[in-house]
């Protein structure tokens, strides 16, 4: 037997790391040096001090952090009634309503993102039905501005936040309820001293996935801002594609990569935490 | 019964139902609005249709462009899925079944795409292809999204191989079968249910891929580089077009996931 072969099996993932080693951590590796080397000169940190001069990228910056945020508190006060309602479901009403969470998920970012401007547009159904009830007279303009980033950003990620959170409803033990039922708490305390702590960890690790996601956004902002609502990715998009400044769009790059995986390091652990 | 329990009174059960259906019409409703408007006659985006036409079909199909940019988009889509289901197949399952030390590195970095922001990757993938002079080729483009699908195909076999009880490999090994033999008649007809759903997800993931495709792709067009260029510019209605026949493409391929897990009785374990 090789069972105790230290190499054992390394040969059926040997092909695709090379891949990954010469097409993916080489790349970001050569990003990092771009970043933080300059010819002839060695290690420098010349490119983050352009960044700290100029206040169009802390502004770009402040946007982003505050449209992120935005999303995901929207995300949590839609999401969090929706997975639980789903919970209180038959079978057949959760398969459905599970399936209309899972079905957006897979569709286009394009499609949906583009789908606002239908519905949101000045003779969208929104603005006909807000003009036929009265109360407006003018149509709303939600387009190229930030609330139809928001807006259509909480739609894309809403699925990424309602899922795991009905998994991890769906697991809490009926009993539990029913004893602190049977001990005669209340509906609501036992929402708020059984129910809502239970899914709390699952509620934090579905919130911070959506923000690590919302920071990263590139089609959204650039489609539904109309250019008007630049986020970090619009920017980035901007200094490699018009203006090329590789070095400084190599620089912003490193500080949202980083910023990423130390909020996705936070992720895991509540991660662990919800599915434990 | 928990509705009873942590239910509350009527009012406040009803208003969590309004609540959640709120939240799937949010959910929903755009996709279904864009159908009735790709079949309007009208130029500009009114709801509802002034009356029906097929123009924007005929538009989109008539188009030499569009159906050079749905070509390509098959084309990586079809290669880029096969390869990233080889890949991430033979890996999920070393990952799996290995003892080799250093699995959870390699895990997290076969996992990485998925979580490093896209911007990112295709960032990376710019300036590393400007440098070996790949930028703007098929080859980059095909890779790109390879590695871009691996952790999509490695999400749905890494559970099929674990539930997969290993004993049923180690009989036929056991009985004299040899490695190949053992994949080919044991492993691979149990696991092709999961092998089917995660080639679907591969495809639909490189179909759909826009932001790295942008930045790379350089003259070749893939419908959704296209479908995002037109966007920024102006509002054509050719689009809803096209988003009607990606929903109904994704719609179709979701059904045929769901039927074949469905008959295997592994529908649970689809997730996303």
């Amino acid at each position: 037997m090789t069972r105790t072969n230290r190499l054992e099996g390394f040969g059926f993932i040997a092909p695709l790391l090379v891949l990954m080693v010469v097409a993916f951590n080489a790349p970001i590796v050569y990003m990092l040096g771009l970043a933080f080397w300059e010819k002839g000169r060695g290690f420098t940190l010349e490119h983050y001090e352009g960044l700290a001069e100029a206040p169009v990228y802390l502004r770009v910056l402040g946007n982003t952090m505050r449209i992120a945020l935005i999303a995901t508190i929207a995300n949590v006060l839609i999401g969090y009634p929706l997975a639980h309602w789903m919970r209180g479901l038959g079978r057949r009403g959760r398969m459905i309503a599970l399936a209309m969470v899972v079905l957006p998920f897979w569709v286009s970012i394009l499609v949906r993102t583009y789908a606002w401007i239908v519905v949101l547009g000045n003779g969208g159904l929104v603005n006909r039905a807000l003009q036929w009830s009265g109360l407006t007279d003018a149509p709303v303009s939600f387009l190229y501005n930030e609330l139809g980033v928001t807006i259509g950003m909480a739609n894309v990620l809403l699925p990424f936040l309602v899922l795991p959170l009905f998994a991890a409803m769906i697991r809490i033990d009926d009993r539990l309820l029913q004893a602190a039922a049977s001990l005669g708490a209340p509906p609501r305390t036992i929402f708020w001293k059984v129910y809502f702590p239970l899914t709390l960890p699952a509620l934090a690790a579905g919130a911070l996935l959506v923000f690590i996601l919302c920071l990263g956004f590139y089609v959204t902002p650039a489609i539904l801002g109309g250019g008007r609502v630049p986020m970090i990715s619009n920017l980035l998009d901007t200094l490699i594609n018009q203006i090329p400044r590789w070095e400084q769009a190599s620089a912003i790059s490193t500080i949202l990569l980083i910023v990423t995986l130390a909020i996705f390091a936070a992720y895991r652990r509540l991660d662990r935490k919800a599915s434990a | 019964m928990t509705r009873e329990a942590i239910g509350g009174s009527p009012w406040t059960r009803r208003a969590l139902a309004a609540m959640g259906i709120f939240g799937l019409v949010f959910l929903t409703v755009p996709l279904v609005i864009v159908i009735p408007m790709s079949f309007s006659s009208a130029r500009a985006l009114t709801f509802p249709p002034p009356s029906l036409s097929l123009r924007w079909y005929e538009t989109f199909f008539g188009d030499p462009r569009w159906m050079e940019a749905m070509w390509t988009s098959a084309f990586v889509a079809a290669i880029s899925s096969v390869a990233a289901l080889i890949l991430g197949g033979l890996a999920a399952y070393g990952l799996r079944r290995g003892t080799f030390r250093g699995r959870d590195w390699a895990e997290g970095n076969f996992m990485a795409p998925l979580i490093v922001p896209t911007i990112i990757v295709a960032i990376a993938l710019y300036l590393a292809l400007a440098k070996v002079g790949l930028l703007g080729s098929l080859l980059g483009l095909v890779v790109a999204h390879t590695l871009l699908n691996v952790p999509l195909v490695m999400m749905v076999l890494g559970v099929a191989i674990r539930e997969f009880d290993q004993r049923i490999e180690q009989v036929a090994w056991s009985l004299g079968a040899s490695w190949g033999y053992t994949m080919r008649k044991v492993v691979l007809p149990n696991l092709a249910p999961s092998v089917f759903a995660a080639w679907i997800f591969a495809f639909i993931g490189s179909f759909d891929e826009v932001i790295v495709t942008s930045f790379i792709a350089g003259k070749y067009e893939t419908v959704p580089k296209k479908m995002f260029n037109e966007l920024i510019l102006e509002v054509n209605p050719t689009i809803t077009a096209v988003a009607t026949l990606l929903i109904a493409f994704t719609v179709l391929a979701l059904a045929a996931v769901a039927f074949v897990l469905g008959r295997a009785g592994k529908l649970k374990e689809t997730g996303v």
